[in-house]
C-alpha cells in the first residue's frame, strides 16, 4: 500500500472535521509566534552588529569629562587616522515661550566619521549632511514638536540663537532607546563660545577616530597608558555589549510571550489529536481486520498528521515574518540603525520546533491506536488493551521542557521557568476547582440557562478546567502588561510626596550659587537641596589599587575605571539613613568618608577600611566612618561617597541641586539659562515621560505577541469543544426531541461559556492583582491600589470573548436535528 | 461453481476463554470444523454461544488459547500479526452486521479500500465501479454512507468484500440490521456473487432461513459444537 497516497487522501477527506482544523490552527499559531520573536531578535542583533562603527560614530575613540588634550589628535593625524571632536551634554532649549530639555551633540566639521547624518530640510527633501555650520542646528522630530518648530525657525541654546536647518531623520551613535531627551546637533564652536563647555561642565568630550585597522591598533596601544582623570577608550565591542544588554531584557519578555503561545498551542494540539484518535478507533479496527498491520496503521496516521502539519508550519512562518515586520515598523525607532532584512533561518528553526510540538503532543494519543484489536469490528464492546506505562507518555513533557529550554537558553533557567509555569497552572487548576465548587453551591439560585450551563461545566469538569486554565494563563499575562505594569509606574509617580523635586541643576559654579538660588526662590522653587560636587577617581582600597576583575558586580568596573562623584555635608542629608558607624562630628584628626550601602556591597567594604581618591592634583585617603542607605527614589541629590567637610572644602568643585518648581514657571528658567549658559537644567518629568513612552512601545510589542497566546487559549477551548462534540450533539438532539426551543438551547450554551469566561477572568484578575500587590509592596515598596474598575472590565472582556468563541464553536451543534436520536437507535 | 474436496479452512479443538468479573469465562471449548473450498457454512447459535468469537478466530483476527486454525494452507497460530494481516488482505473479505463503511469515504472509495491496502497494481477505481455495478449501485458511486439506506450500505459492503477476489468471505449477521425484505435481497446478492466467484462463504447468523441456504450448518451452544447438518 502506498501509505503516502493513502494518508494524503485521508487528509483531504477529513480536513473538514473540526479537530484537524483546530490542530492546524494551533500549529500555525505556535510557529508564527516563535518565528516572529526569533526573527525580530536576529534582526535586532544584526542591526547592532552591522551598525558597529555607527554606534560610536567611528572605529575607536577617547572619551573624557574634560577636553581631550591636543596631543591625542596629533597622534591620530600622525598615524593617518581621520578624527572628529565632539561634546555631548544635556541642556534646555528655548523657543517661542517654551522650553525643552535636549541632548546636545556639539561637533566639529568632520562629523560623522561613520554612518550617516540624514535630515529633512524645510523643502521636505531628505539629504545626508555633515555637521551644521556655526549659527545652525539640526533637531529631531520630538524636539521640533515639543517646541512647535519647523526647519527654518530659530531656537535658543544657552542664550545663543540658532537656526534649525533640518529635522534629524537618522544619526549615528544611538537610537531613541538611549536618548532620554530629544536630540540637537550644533557646531562645536557655538557650544564653546556659549560657555556650556567651561571647566566643570557636565559635557562628555569625545575624540572619535576612523581609518586603517593597524593604525587604530597602534593608536590604541599609544593612548591606553596615557589615559588619566577618568578618560577612557571607546570601542565598538563595548558599545555592542551595552546595546545587547539593553535589548536582551526586552527580548526575554518577547520570548516568554512566544513560549506561552507555543505551550498553549501544544495543549490544543494534544486535545485535537485525542479527539481525532477517538474518532479513528472503529476505522482502525476495520483497517486492521482488512489486513493493515499495526505499525502501518501508526505510520499512516502519523503521516496524515505530518501532511497537515507541514503546510501549517509554512503558513505560520509566513505569518510570523509579517508580524515581526509590523512590530519593527512600530518600534523600529528604538534601534540605533535600520534593521537589516530578515533571514529565513529563524523561520526554519521555528518550523522545526513546530513539527516537534506536533509530534510531541499529537503522537501519544495516535500511538494508542496501534492497540485497537481487530476483533472490535465484530464486538464493539472490546476496548483497547490498557497500557500501564508507555514511554510515549513522556513525550509531551519532554517536548515542553525542550521548548522552554530553547527559548530561555539554558537548562537551569528552563527548569525554573518550567517549574513556575507548572506552579501557576496547578494554582489555576485549584482555583478553577474551587470556583466550580462555589458556583455549584449557589447554582440552584441561578437562572435556568446559567444553571444548565453550570451543570454542563461540572459534568465535563476535566475539560472545563483545562479550558479555564489555558484561558486564565493568557488573560493573566495580558492583565499584567496592560493594567498592572502601567498602574505600578503611575502609582510610583503619584506616590511621590508633594513638591518632590522635579528639576535638577548641574554645573553650578561657587561664584554663581547665591545669585542662582535667589532667582530660583523668586520663581517659587521649593525643597531645594544643594550639595557640592567634586569629580575624582578611586585609586586605592586599603592601600591597594582596585581591579574590576576582582568583583562580581559588572558595575564595579565602571566605578573603578571611571570617575567618582564626591560630595560632603556637615549633616546627614535627607533621604539618607545611617546604618553603621557615626556621622562626622568635626573632631576627627584624619579624613573620614561615609559610603552608601550599594558601594559597600559591591566593593565588599566595611567600617574602618580606607579609600583613596585623586581629585584634580590632590590625593585624599579617608577612613570609612559610617555606612548609609540612600533613598534613590526621593529625587533628592544623593552620592555614594561623602567626605567630611573639613577634608573636602578645598577641593575643586561645582554644585548640584534638585528643587521643585511649579509647572507654570518652568519656561522662566530661560532667563537663568541666558544669564548662566554653563548651567544644565534637567526637567525630571520630561525624562520620566520619555521612559514611560519607551516602556509603552516595548510593552505594546510584547502584547502583540501575547495576543497569540490569547488566540492559543481560545484554540484550547475549541479543541476541548471538539472532544465533547459528539456528546453535545446527542444531548442537543435529545433535548430537541423532548421539545426544547432553540432559544433555550442557545441560552444554555451562552450560559455555560459565560461561566467559563467568568472563571477564567476571575482567576486571571486574582493572579494579576496578587502579582501587582507583591511587586508593589514587596519589591517597589509603593502603596499600589488595584484598579478594580479596570480588572472588572478585564473580567467582563473575558466573559464576552469566551462566550463568543464558545457560541461560534458550538453553532453547528445547535443545528443538530432530533432525527439523530432515532438514527442512533 | 461447485465446492471441491480441498479444505480451505479448518479448526481443530479451538478453545478461547476471557477473564470476566466473576473469573474465567470459557467462550469456546474445543470446537473443530473443516470447510471445503467453494463451500458455504453457517455458524448458528443463541446470543452468547460464542459464534462471533469463533468467526473472529477463523478469520485470524484473534488467537485461540488452544487448538489450531488453518486458513488456505496457513496455520494461523504460527503467523505473527503482520503475516495474518497480509493473509487477510489478499485472501479474505468481510461483511459486517453494522456495515462498517468509513463515513468519510464515498461508496466508490469504500469499495476501493481493500485494493488500496494491497496496492498490487491495476486500476482500483475501475474495479470498484465494476463491483458497485454488480450490486446495482453504479448510480451511487459518489454518495457518502450517510446518504445511503441500510440496504444500500450493506450492498456497498458486499461490493467491498468481493472487489479484490478473496478466497474466503466471512459475514457476521449480514442481515441483522435490515428489515426482512431488504435482508432477503441482500442475502440473494451475497449468495449470487459467492456462487459466481467461487468464494468460500462462512457466515454467522441467528436467522435460520439464511443458515439453511448454506451447504453446511454448525451449531454452537455454550461454546461447544452441538450438531452439523448438510
Amino acid at each position: 500500500m502506498n501509505i503516502v497516497r493513502f494518508a494524503g487522501r485521508a487528509l483531504r477527506r477529513e480536513f473538514r472535521h473540526g479537530e484537524l482544523r483546530t490542530l492546524a490552527a494551533a500549529l500555525v499559531l505556535a510557529v508564527a509566534a516563535l518565528t516572529a520573536v526569533a526573527t525580530l531578535g536576529q534582526r535586532v542583533e544584526r542591526a547592532i552588529v552591522a551598525s558597529a562603527a555607527e554606534l560610536i560614530g567611528g572605529d575607536l575613540g577617547v572619551s573624557a569629562r574634560r577636553e581631550i588634550p591636543a596631543d591625542y589628535a596629533a597622534e591620530a593625524t600622525r598615524l593617518g587616522l581621520r578624527s572628529n571632536r565632539s561634546a555631548e551634554f544635556p541642556s534646555v532649549v528655548f523657543a517661542a515661550g517654551k522650553s525643552q530639555l535636549a541632548q546636545v551633540n556639539a561637533t566639529d566639521v568632520n562629523y560623522p566619521l561613520r554612518g550617516v547624518l540624514q535630515v529633512r530640510g524645510g523643502d521636505g527633501a531628505e539629504r545626508d549632511v555633515t555637521a551644521p555650520a556655526s549659527g545652525e542646528a539640526y533637531a529631531d522630530g520630538l524636539l521640533l514638536s515639543a517646541l512647535g518648530l519647523k526647519p527654518g525657525d530659530a531656537l535658543e541654546l544657552a542664550g545663543k540663537p540658532l537656526v534649525v536647518k533640518g529635522e534629524i531623520l537618522r544619526q549615528p551613535d544611538g537610537g531613541q532607546m538611549f536618548s532620554l531627551a530629544p536630540r540637537l546637533v550644533v557646531a562645536l564652536a557655538d557650544a564653546q563660545g556659549s560657555g556650556l563647555l567651561a571647566v566643570g561642565s557636565r559635557a562628555r568630550h569625545k575624540l572619535m577616530l576612523a581609518g586603517d585597522a593597524t593604525a587604530l591598533a597602534t593608536y590604541q596601544a599609544w593612548a591606553k597608558p596615557r589615559l588619566t582623570d577618568g578618560a577612557q577608550l571607546v570601542t565598538v565591542a563595548e558599545a555592542q555589549q551595552n546595546l545587547r544588554s539593553a535589548f536582551e531584557r526586552g527580548e526575554s519578555f518577547l520570548r516568554l510571550a512566544a513560549l506561552l503561545s507555543a505551550l498553549l498551542s501544544g495543549i490544543a494540539v494534544a486535545l485535537a489529536a485525542q479527539r481525532y484518535a477517538r474518532r479513528k478507533i472503529d476505522e482502525v479496527a476495520l483497517l486492521r481486520a482488512l489486513g493493515l498491520g499495526k505499525h502501518r496503521v501508526l505510520a499512516t496516521l502519523s503521516l496524515t498528521i505530518l501532511l497537515l502539519g507541514l503546510p501549517a508550519c509554512f503558513i505560520g512562518a509566513g505569518l510570523g515574518l509579517a508580524l515581526q515586520q509590523a512590530v519593527l515598523s512600530y518600534a523600529g525607532n528604538l534601534l540605533p540603525t535600520a534593521a537589516p532584512p530578515p533571514s529565513l533561518w529563524p523561520a526554519l528553526a521555528a518550523m522545526v520546533v513546530g513539527l516537534a510540538v506536533l509530534v510531541g503532543f499529537a503522537l501519544p494519543p495516535l500511538a494508542r491506536l496501534r492497540d485497537v484489536p481487530p476483533m472490535r469490528v465484530f464486538q464493539r464492546a472490546i476496548a483497547m488493551r490498557p497500557r500501564r506505562f508507555d514511554l510515549l507518555y513522556l513525550l509531551p513533557p519532554l517536548v515542553a521542557f525542550g521548548l522552554i529550554a530553547s527559548q530561555s537558553g539554558s537548562a537551569t533557567i528552563a527548569s525554573a521557568i518550567g517549574g513556575s509555569l507548572a506552579g501557576v497552572a496547578v494554582a489555576t487548576l485549584a482555583m478553577g476547582l474551587l470556583l466550580i465548587w462555589l458556583l455549584r453551591r449557589v447554582g440552584r439560585r441561578l437562572p435556568g440557562a446559567l444553571r444548565f450551563g453550570l451543570a454542563n461545566l461540572a459534568r465535563r469538569r476535566s475539560l472545563s478546567l483545562i479550558q479555564a486554565t489555558a484561558l486564565a494563563l493568557s488573560f493573566t499575562a495580558l492583565l499584567l502588561l496592560a493594567v498592572v505594569g502601567p498602574g505600578l509606574l503611575a502609582a510610583w509617580r503619584a506616590d511621590l510626596p508633594p513638591q518632590t523635586p522635579n528639576h535638577f541643576l548641574l554645573n553650578l559654579q561657587p561664584e554663581q550659587r547665591d545669585r542662582v538660588e535667589q532667582q530660583l526662590n523668586a520663581l517659587g522653587a521649593k525643597n531645594m537641596n544643594l550639595l557640592p560636587l567634586a569629580v575624582g577617581k578611586l585609586v586605592a582600597i586599603n592601600g591597594k589599587a582596585p581591579r574590576a576583575e576582582d568583583y562580581d558586580d559588572r558595575r564595579a568596573a565602571g566605578w573603578i575605571n571611571g570617575e567618582t562623584r564626591l560630595s560632603w555635608s556637615a549633616t546627614l542629608p535627607e533621604s539618607n539613613a545611617l546604618k553603621a558607624g557615626a556621622w562626622f562630628d568635626g573632631k576627627a584628626t584624619e579624613p573620614q568618608i561615609s559610603v552608601e550601602r550599594m558601594w559597600v556591597d559591591m566593593l565588599r567594604l566595611k567600617l574602618g577600611d580606607t579609600m583613596t581618591f585623586t581629585v584634580g592634583e590632590r590625593t585624599i585617603e579617608a577612613r570609612i566612618s559610617s555606612i548609609r542607605e540612600a533613598d534613590w527614589t526621593s529625587f533628592r541629590v544623593n552620592f555614594f561617597v561623602l567626605l567630611d567637610p573639613a577634608s573636602a572644602a578645598a577641593l575643586p568643585h561645582s554644585f548640584i541641586a534638585s528643587y521643585w518648581l511649579p509647572a507654570e514657571r518652568a519656561a522662566e528658567l530661560r532667563a537663568i539659562s541666558r544669564e548662566f549658559p554653563n548651567l544644565s537644567m534637567i526637567d525630571i518629568n520630561a525624562i520620566l515621560d520619555r521612559v514611560r513612552d519607551i516602556i509603552d512601545q516595548v510593552t505594546s510589542a510584547v502584547m502583540a505577541v501575547l495576543g497569540f497566546s490569547l488566540i492559543a487559549g481560545l484554540l484550547v477551548l475549541i479543541a476541548a469543544l471538539n472532544v465533547s462534540a459528539e456528546e453535545r450533539r446527542f444531548e442537543t438532539a435529545m433535548l430537541r426531541t423532548l421539545g426544547a426551543r432553540r432559544g433555550q438551547l442557545l441560552s444554555t450554551v451562552l450560559g455555560e461559556f459565560a461561566l467559563l469566561g467568568l472563571i477564567a477572568g476571575v482567576i486571571a484578575a486574582v493572579g494579576a492583582i496578587s502579582a501587582g500587590l507583591s511587586l508593589g509592596r514587596g519589591v517597589f515598596r509603593i502603596a499600589w491600589t488595584p484598579p478594580f474598575g479596570a480588572f472588572a472590565l478585564g473580567v467582563v472582556a473575558a466573559v464576552a470573548l469566551v462566550t463568543l468563541a464558545g457560541w461560534l464553536g458550538t453553532r453547528s451543534i445547535a443545528r443538530t436535528s432530533p432525527l439523530l436520536v432515532l438514527r442512533k437507535e | 461453481m461447485s465446492p471441491s474436496a480441498e479444505v480451505i479452512l479448518s479448526a481443530s479443538d479451538v478453545s478461547k476463554a476471557v477473564l470476566g468479573p466473576d473469573g474465567k469465562l470459557q467462550i469456546l471449548d474445543r470446537v473443530s470444523l473443516s470447510v471445503p473450498t467453494g463451500d458455504s457454512l453457517a455458524i448458528v447459535g443463541a446470543s452468547g454461544s460464542g459464534k462471533t468469537t469463533f468467526l473472529g478466530l477463523l478469520a485470524g483476527l484473534d488467537n485461540p488459547d488452544s487448538g489450531e486454525i488453518v486458513l488456505d494452507g496457513n496455520p494461523l497460530n504460527r503467523l505473527d500479526e503482520e503475516a495474518r494481516a497480509a493473509l487477510r488482505r489478499r485472501r479474505v473479505g468481510f461483511v459486517f452486521q453494522s456495515f462498517h463503511l468509513l463515513p468519510a469515504l464515498t461508496a466508490e472509495e469504500n469499495v476501493m479500500l481493500p485494493l488500496e491496502l494491497e496496492d498490487s497494481g491495476g486500476d482500483a477505481r475501475a474495479a470498484a465501479q465494476k463491483a458497485l455495478a454488480a450490486v446495482g449501485l453504479d448510480k451511487r458511486l459518489h454518495h457518502y454512507p450517510s446518504q445511503l439506506s441500510g440496504g444500500e450500505q450493506q450492498r456497498v459492503a458486499i461490493a467491498r468484500a468481493f472487489v479484490h477476489g478473496p478466497r474466503l468471505l466471512f459475514a457476521d449477521e449480514p442481515t441483522g440490521n435490515l428489515d426482512a425484505r431488504t435482508g432477503r435481497a441482500v442475502t440473494d446478492l451475497l449468495f449470487d456473487l459467492n456462487q459466481a466467484s467461487g468464494t468460500t462463504l462462512v457466515l454467522v447468523t441467528h436467522d435460520l432461513t439464511l443458515a439453511q441456504r448454506c451447504r453446511h450448518v454448525v451449531r454452537l451452544d455454550g461454546g461447544r459444537r452441538v450438531e452439523e447438518a448438510a
